[in-house]
């Protein structure tokens, strides 16, 4: 040990709380891997790859697509600790919190707005995993106050890409996203709860979207509740062969309007928002035939398992 | 004798110039339309004006009939929700748009032809609403065959064209009731075709081209034929008359406008 004495705990060093004021510079030098607990001279004195690497928050940013949720699920299957989960800048359409809370139903999913005093207040043995979705700016206050590991999930070939000069670590994707520039992204979000979508329509919106009808598509995500009960998300990147269609693990709802969250999220150029709504609109069942479908559905049989 | 068909044109006026054309260079001694002169395309007046100043034989299709009698769809119509409404807004358009003369026409329209061993429907003998698909059943497709008295039965609707041939075809029956023994009967029919002609207007085949046929009534003989024309033309029509935009886009494509068939075991229910 170095002699600084045990660590205070880690909001301490971030919003001046502690006991101690900290310069950057000395604060860097001095932080506490909360793991091994031998900064500020670690082995080799590599602050980044070994106590960098063992903080308990991670941050995770990528290109649009590039498959930040998926190297994060990956994680979250090997943890052998708690797991916080939280995607600010997500607004009122969290598709990705919502697909992690549906798979992995032990994972603490930290709402809009609550992230950080969900970060402060980390329980210790827990790991928090923080996805900046593209749009947000890196050097973001959020980033700026918190000590973290910065994860880039990038494709081979991003050498110059600003992301690799700020992570800490670099995960190599086999998704190839966007070669788009971001700042020429557009980002076309609609929160759906309550819902409820024809199957068939949807198919016929799904596949014009991602061929181009409503302008370029480099991006879409969403959760839609269909006529059946079930919630399905839908997954598409530009240059992928097919979209990722799969039911997510959650009981059906048959009763009146879902009370669940559901939506859309579409990233590209020179997008056509009033037609994606109007479209989305048009595939979206009136009251009474939500009515008449359920009512069908519940009086089916249900089925024996063999 | 080399007889050109042709379906589906759906108010694409330079599609359709385009195949006359075409017809022209191949030295077609005859020429006959399956229907849907109207509906989805920018220019139904004068799709119907050009058919009826060269004197095509020309048989009623679904969308023709439906702007003469109205909207009243079996399920197979649209199969999905969002199609229905861009089906209804393109009947509509279609309706506030013909001139009297040209729904005259339409109404006048048979809904079959015959001319020697050949029969021309727009969809079926059953129904111009009901889609013969390239793999409905073999029974259905032989007994609707069967029930127009010709060998080769041409029908466009699909709008993706194809050939079938029912060879050695048996239709067997089997009664069976309470307390009556079993009877079966069985019939022997003689090589019979289905022949889909695709579409002029609205192919489905994933490009834009136009779709005909060319038949030789001596030889028999079957040649698809796949015509370039300017879409781009009918796109901006589309657009600029107020049609919904996305029927420029999927036009482009190849894609159907909003119809599209897709379960072989359906039977119309018009």
């Amino acid at each position: 040990m170095s002699g600084h004495g045990d660590p205070p705990p880690l909001w301490q060093y971030q919003f001046g709380r502690g006991e101690q004021e900290w310069e950057e510079q000395d604060w860097k030098k001095s932080f506490w891997c909360l793991t091994c607990k031998v900064v500020p001279n670690c082995p080799g004195n590599d602050y980044y790859s070994h106590c960098m690497a063992n903080l308990p928050i991670i941050a995770v940013a990528g290109l649009l697509g590039s498959g930040k949720t998926h190297w994060i699920s990956q994680q979250i299957v090997a943890a052998s600790q708690s797991v916080l989960y939280c995607c600010p800048g997500s607004g009122n359409v969290p598709i990705d919190a919502h697909w992690i809370a549906a798979h992995f139903p032990q994972v603490k999913v930290v709402d809009e707005g609550q992230e950080m005093q969900h970060l402060i207040d980390l329980d210790p043995g827990t790991i928090a995993y923080v996805e900046l979705g593209f749009h947000l700016d890196l050097a973001t206050e959020f980033l700026a106050v918190l000590p973290c590991h910065k994860v880039a999930v990038l494709p081979p070939g991003y050498e110059d890409n600003e992301l690799r000069n700020w992570a800490d670590e670099v995960s190599e994707s086999k998704l190839t996203p966007t070669q788009n520039s971001l700042d020429s992204q557009q980002l076309i979000r609609s929160p759906l709860e309550g819902e409820v979508i024809d199957p068939a329509s949807l198919n016929i919106f799904w596949d014009e979207l991602t061929q181009g009808a409503y302008g370029d598509v480099q991006r879409a995500k969403g959760i839609f509740d269909l006529v059946d009960g079930r919630s399905f998300h839908f997954d598409f990147v530009a240059q992928m062969t097919e979209s990722k269609f799969t039911e997510l693990p959650l009981p059906r709802w048959l009763d009146g309007r879902p009370q669940r969250f559901s939506g859309i999220e579409v990233g590209g150029n020179r997008l056509d928002s009033a037609a994606i709504a109007q479209t989305l609109q048009d595939c979206c069942l009136a009251e009474e035939m939500i009515a008449y479908y359920q009512e069908q559905i519940k009086a089916q049989p249900e089925e024996i398992p063999v | 004798m080399k007889m050109a068909v042709m379906s589906c044109i759906h108010g694409n006026y330079e599609a359709l110039d385009s195949v006359l054309l075409d017809i022209n260079q191949h030295h077609a001694e005859k020429i006959i339309c399956l229907g849907d002169l109207v509906g989805y395309g920018p220019h139904p007046n004068a799709v119907v004006e050009m058919i009826r100043s060269l004197d095509i034989p020309t048989v009623q299709g679904c969308w023709d009939e439906d702007i003469v009698e109205g909207l009243n769809s079996c399920e197979c119509s649209y199969p999905s929700m969002l199609a229905e409404k861009r089906g209804k807004a393109a009947h509509e358009w279609t309706n506030q748009n013909i001139q009297p003369e040209t729904r005259s026409f339409l109404a006048e329209l048979p809904l079959s032809l015959r001319e020697d061993n050949l029969c021309f429907v727009h969809g079926s003998p059953h129904s111009q609403h009901e889609y013969l698909l390239p793999d409905v059943n073999a029974f259905l497709a032989l007994e609707r065959v069967l029930s127009t008295g010709a060998d080769v039965l041409f029908c466009g609707h699909t709008h993706v064209p194809y050939v079938r041939s029912l060879n050695a075809g048996e239709l067997r029956a089997t009664v069976k009731q309470p307390g009556v023994e079993q009877e079966s009967l069985s019939f022997a029919a003689p090589l019979k075709r289905i022949i889909n002609v695709g579409s002029v207007g609205e192919p489905r085949h994933g490009r834009p081209n136009a779709t005909y046929v060319l038949y030789d009534t001596e030889t028999e003989e079957v040649t698809l034929r796949e015509v370039q024309y300017d879409y781009q033309k009918t796109c901006a029509a589309i657009v600029e008359k107020g049609l919904p935009s996305i029927f420029a886009w999927r036009l482009a494509q190849g894609l159907e406008y909003a119809e599209k068939a897709d379960d072989p075991t359906h039977v119309c229910e018009r």
